[in-house]
């Protein structure tokens, strides 16, 4: 019968305990049994400090993008993380190629307005670098944030909403460069406007 | 609850079983004269120790939950403690606390000197130590101490650090080789290769930069994080392993390396100076051209 009560009992004692140490910290030594309305407003003081000033700033209610989900541990717990399959064009030669084009493109930006020549081919290949630069950038995004466990049919949607966006700039960006000024000349006219 | 204690006594005065078996109950009444207690009246009373005039009162708002509760939330608890009669370090006020206000209150701790990395936790915003962080003697400003961000709480201060060790693990983070040392005896150095061991070996993976590196807050299930790729860069850097390429290879895909976009929070938090972020770009020059 003890042995059946205790668990419950403890519980009780447990639940209790906070609030009246809480009481006990604050009050000093009011260990007594505070009466019900000196406690009340000690475990308002209780509440989450920034939870009114959240709820004040969210004007609507607040809805976490992709909230975590309960912990599943991978097989055992003494396995070791899955390692994936190596890939050096997804890793080792894409980012060494990242770096090449951005590397490069800090001199592609200079020169024409430090030399101010307009030459074509510059021209060219600074927007091409750029349509790459920005690909590989946007890319990066969605694998940080478009986790492919959770979502991952609006990954596969944003990669090729990504991949359409990078040919339509190409386009448009062959089409600026053909037939009207190009990119150099059109932010010079903007600078100086 | 008097009522089934006297309905006891009958039920055991009744029965046969002999008086050695049966339980007996403490009772309030004094055995005998000589054993009486003293009345309260004429006993001085033990107070509890007045706050002295210069007590320096820091108030400490603390995360709690508790597992047993699953349906209460997260709350912060404040604990007021006089700064004179605590400890210099964060530790030193968790335990104080721990101690004399509130026994439910959970963290880990060990060493209490930073070896080895137990009371890892997020203090005034800054994954640290307990133990390495002095407490601001400020006595305005209030301290705030939640566990290290982005993990599985298990209690109060307490994270699950599965998912790290796990991918500790998968590092294979032990010396491998085939062939044996030439001598027989042990795999000899040079002071210049195990010079390049110094600020890699020191990592005792208390898991602050990790849980500090965004990057690792959005795919810690498949980003390694800066203390696994310092530890693995430790054992790539190692001249006496010859699994040097094999390491590399593990690491050569889009997420277990190439998620560190060298946002460097790991070198500004670790408790023991390293530079988990230099450690990344070494090994990210490693592979570059291979």
């Amino acid at each position: 019968m003890a042995s059946i009560a205790r668990p419950a009992l403890l519980r009780q004692v447990c639940n209790a305990a906070p609030t009246r140490r809480m009481a006990s910290t604050f009050a000093g030594s009011s260990l007594k049994h505070p009466s019900p309305l000196t406690r009340r407003p000690m475990q308002s003081a209780f509440a989450t400090p920034g939870a009114s000033r959240v709820a004040a700033f969210h004007a609507s209610g607040r809805r976490p993008i992709l909230p975590p989900l309960p912990q599943v541990v991978d097989g055992d717990v003494n396995k070791p993380a899955p390692i994936p399959e190596p890939s050096a064009s997804h890793g080792s030669y894409h980012w060494t190629f990242e770096r090449l084009i951005s590397a490069g493109l800090i001199p592609l930006t200079i020169a024409p307005f430090a030399a101010g020549s307009l030459n074509p081919l510059m021209d060219a290949s600074l927007c091409a670098l750029i349509i790459v630069h920005s690909h590989i950038g946007f890319q990066s995004n969605i694998i940080d944030y478009f986790p492919e466990k959770r979502i991952p049919l609006i990954r596969k949607g944003s990669f090729w909403l990504l991949r359409i966006g990078t040919v339509l700039l190409g386009i448009s960006m062959y089409s600026f460069e053909t037939n009207d000024v190009g990119i150099t000349e059109a932010i010079k006219r903007i600078w100086h406007a | 609850m008097a009522s089934t204690r006297a309905l006891a006594r009958l039920a055991t005065r009744r029965t046969t079983v002999p008086a050695v078996w049966t339980r007996s109950f403490a009772s309030v009444e004094p055995a005998s004269p000589s054993r009486s207690t003293i009345p309260e009246s004429k006993t001085s009373t033990v107070k509890e120790p007045a706050t002295e005039k210069d007590a320096k009162i820091k108030t400490f708002h603390v995360y709690r939950w508790n597992p047993d509760e699953p349906t209460s939330k997260p709350r912060m608890q404040s604990y007021t403690l006089d700064l004179n009669k605590t400890g210099p370090m964060m530790l030193d006020a968790l335990i104080r606390i721990k101690n004399e206000t509130d026994p439910t209150l959970t963290f880990r701790r060990s060493c209490r000197e930073g070896i080895c990395g137990s009371c890892a936790m997020n203090i005034d915003g800054v994954n640290t130590l307990a133990c390495l962080c002095r407490i601001p003697t400020d006595t305005t400003k209030e301290s705030r101490i939640y566990p290290l961000p982005h993990t599985y709480v298990v209690k109060d201060l307490v994270p699950d650090l599965t998912n790290f060790y796990k991918q500790y693990r998968s590092i294979k983070p032990y010396l491998q080789r085939d062939t044996p040392p030439p001598d027989g005896r042990e795999n000899r150095q040079s002071k210049a290769d195990r010079k390049k061991l110094d600020g890699l070996y020191e990592c005792i993976l208390c898991a602050c930069c990790s849980t500090s590196c965004p990057s690792y807050w959005w795919n810690q299930e498949e980003y390694l994080g800066p203390a696994v790729l310092l530890q693995s860069y430790r054992w790539i850097a190692d001249s006496r392993d010859e699994r040097t390429a094999e390491r590399k290879d593990a690491l050569n895909n889009s997420m277990s390396l190439y998620r560190c976009h060298t946002i460097m929070n790991c070198s500004r938090t670790c408790p023991k100076g390293l530079n988990p972020g230099l450690a990344i770009a070494e090994i990210k020059k490693s592979m570059a051209f291979t």
